[in-house]
């Protein structure tokens, strides 16, 4: 089971965990990533990196604010959720339905009977998963207009699917100190692509304390496109 | 208890010739014997009635009257049984258990109330049950020979009625054109196929043909819901008096909404000037509204102000609004979209059991505990959660702070870590060793010891990858906890 979570699985990944002294945030860009940071109804995310860099909360902090119209669902693949992190989150416990499954065989009909009936769906993808069944799940999440978090457990997303794809760049823990102190906060970049950044890759930085919501701080800015005019 | 004719009880209708009495919308709510003759039935439009007896007199039914009416009849009832609930004038739901004891049987208490409304003069029915479903269709079985009707068992006698006894016409009507006519075929339906056709409406129809009654939600409403208000000076109008109970039956469904909750009973107390309190118990099989609430606490007002005790004397000084039997529902039904988006979750949680396995779809509660794996009850979704004995307000010492891990394996998977002078200085991942960079602990577990449970160490630890819940126990590490 560890061998999940190890790096081993996403060849030529690597983000960064390190350990800060204290946050801070100058405010500097904060309400135009928190735009870019709003799932709309019937829009995708994909989430990139390994287990402990903080997606399953980023992954179900996009999708609280649905908690308030109807329940939400979660696949469980690796049978590991732990619901408290989404009562942190505000998602009431009766708003939130898990399912434990990691069939590829029955996974993508699981997804698509949830995308009829619930607010909002965080999914794992088990490894085995098509692209072709990720795109039909795609389409069918926008004509329900139930937003989708899809989180593949091994690999990569295929490319074009998610409105909004968010990857783990570095994530900075604060509050343990040789022994002392406790985990308190945890300030993750992350660079952010597809339609919802208007085609430019950005940098987003967001900062959990376990209490709220996720907070998007500062030093988010447009990144150099690739492409040129 | 119930009256079939109470709204024809007035003094300008005859019981001897065909009268039946309509509603605002025209829908005739009560007929007397000789319309029924005819075939006028209740629930037919005015119309109709009127077409098959076109001599038949025809009166608009006035709620707030005929409870004023209806209010000596049911001081009557309470001197004999108390904390009678009444359902709208003409119908009353008696808890009849400790009435049973006292006289001594279910037929010695029915011949007591028969006796005492005989004084009232009237068609008057009794049906006694296990529920108010099945009380209300047993008085309805009843006639005018046999106006007392005991039933033994509820779902024996249910099976055999009609599927129109559904308050729902549409579910009614649907449930007959799948050739499902009588409620005992409905409830030998499996509850799932019911879950997915009909939803929450669906499974509410067959636990009334199941004999089960409506489902009263134990949620815990931790402040006292009641809403009072004060008069100074006292009311002495009635219309003034109907406006502020309005005003307070929306100050208690706002309440409750909050908490998402809404009551099948209310019990409305009124203070009079010269000290009088004066209280009755209103029920509805269905969770009142603010509308519905408003209506039932104005006709009460007008029994008190017009009723044989001569009104409330010194003005109204005091309201008071106390609801009982809360239901679980009340979010649900809010709003239309909300019903029918908790619709759509049934039938899609009905669906994903059916695939994934009833085991695998899960609904979690929190509970007491001191790593992150004890604080979650897991339940399958569909089951009632069996009440767990760990209370999550207690101060639980040792429990790992907030934020609380992602991802918890349901059972501690080994972990190696090496130490160097009692700090951990790498972990292996797969076939990687990845350096500690912070690490927090050790919270100490002491565990049950009389009942054999090992004391363990828990650490927080930061790696290059990410951050981990770890625990020591027997001189192994377990990895309990991934912060994702």
């Amino acid at each position: 089971m560890v061998a999940s979570l190890q790096q081993d699985a996403y060849p030529g990944y690597e983000p960064t965990v390190t350990v800060g002294s204290s946050p801070e945030n100058d405010g500097r860009g904060v309400h135009e990533a928190e735009k870019i940071f709003t799932l709309g109804p019937g829009q995708v995310a994909g989430l990139s990196g390994i287990p402990g860099s903080g997606l399953t909360r980023l992954g179900l902090a996009l999708l609280a604010p649905y908690a308030n119209k109807g329940s939400l669902a979660c696949i469980d693949v690796r049978g590991w959720m732990s619901p408290t992190a989404a009562w942190e989150m505000g998602i009431e416990p009766e708003h939130l339905v898990v399912v434990r499954n990691g069939d590829i065989v029955t996974w993508g009909r699981i997804v698509a009977t949830l995308l009829d009936g619930v607010g909002g769906v965080y999914a794992e993808i088990p490894s085995g998963i098509k692209a072709a069944s990720l795109r039909k799940l795609v389409a069918k999440a926008r004509t329900q207009r139930t937003p989708l978090v899809l989180r593949p457990v091994m690999g990569e997303l295929p490319s074009g699917i998610a409105h909004l794809h968010l990857k783990v760049k570095e994530v900075i823990w604060f509050g343990t100190d040789a022994g002392h102190g406790r985990l308190r906060t945890r300030r993750t970049l992350l660079d952010a692509s597809g339609k919802s950044t208007r085609g430019m890759e950005r940098t987003i930085e967001v900062e959990d304390d376990g209490t709220n919501d996720l907070r998007v701080v500062s030093h988010m800015g447009p990144q150099t496109s690739r492409r040129f005019a | 208890m119930w009256y079939p004719t109470w709204a024809l009880r007035r003094p300008d209708v005859s019981l001897d010739q065909p009268a039946q009495a309509v509603d605002t919308a025209n829908k005739v709510v009560a007929r007397n014997q000789p319309a029924a003759a005819l075939g006028v039935a209740v629930g037919m439009q005015r119309r109709s009635a009127e077409a098959i007896c076109p001599t038949i007199v025809t009166v608009v039914s006035d709620p707030t009257a005929d409870m004023a009416r209806f209010e000596p009849v049911v001081a009557a009832i309470e001197a004999i049984v108390p904390r009678v609930e009444i359902a709208s004038p003409g119908l009353l739901f008696l808890p009849i258990e400790g009435a049973v004891r006292y006289y001594g049987g279910e037929t010695p208490l029915v011949e007591r109330i028969s006796k005492e409304l005989a004084e009232f003069d009237g068609d008057h029915r009794i049906g006694l049950a296990a529920g108010p479903f099945a009380s209300h269709q047993a008085a309805r079985k009843t006639t005018i020979k046999a106006p007392e009707l005991i039933v033994a068992d509820d779902a024996a006698f249910l099976a055999s009625l009609d599927i129109g006894t559904l308050t729902s016409e549409d579910l009614a009507a649907t449930f007959r054109w799948l050739g499902i006519t009588t409620l005992g075929s409905l409830a030998e339906l499996p509850k799932q196929a019911i879950v997915s056709r009909f939803g929450r409406e669906g499974i509410d129809a067959q636990r009334l043909a199941r004999g089960l009654d409506r489902i009263v939600d134990p949620r815990v409403i931790q402040k006292d819901p009641s809403v009072e208000s004060h008069f100074d000076p006292p009311l002495d109008d009635f219309e003034q008096a109907s406006f502020s109970a309005r005003n307070l039956a929306q100050r208690l469904m706002s309440g409750l909404a909050f908490s998402g909750v809404a009551p099948h009973r209310v019990i409305v107390t009124a203070t009079a000037g010269d000290g009088t309190v004066r209280a009755r118990t209103w029920r509805s099989s269905d969770p009142f509204n603010d509308q519905t609430l408003a209506d039932r606490i104005r006709w009460q007002l007008r029994a008190w102000i017009d009723g044989v005790s001569s009104g409330i004397r010194g003005g109204l000084v005091t309201l008071r609004l106390e609801p009982a039997d809360l239901s679980g529902s009340g979010r649900q039904m809010a709003l239309e979209e909300d019903a029918r988006s908790f619709e759509e979750m049934q039938r899609a949680c009905v669906e994903v059991q059916a695939i994934a396995g009833a085991d695998n779809l899960l609904v979690a509660s929190p509970q007491g505990g001191r790593d992150p794996g004890q604080r979650v009850h897991w339940t399958r979704w569909g089951d009632v959660p069996a009440p767990h004995p760990r209370d999550p307000q207690a101060p639980w010492p040792g429990q790992i702070p907030s934020p609380a891990p992602t991802l918890v394996p349901p059972d501690p998977v080994p972990f190696e870590v090496s130490w160097a002078d009692g700090m951990p200085e790498h972990v292996r991942l797969k076939s990687r060793w990845v350096p500690v960079l912070s690490w927090a602990g050790p919270w100490r577990s002491v565990g049950r010891w009389w009942s054999g449970e090992s004391s363990a160490d828990r650490y927080q630890i930061v790696t290059s990858v990410g951050a981990y819940l770890c625990e020591i126990r027997d001189g192994t590490t377990y990895l309990i906890g991934v912060y994702d």
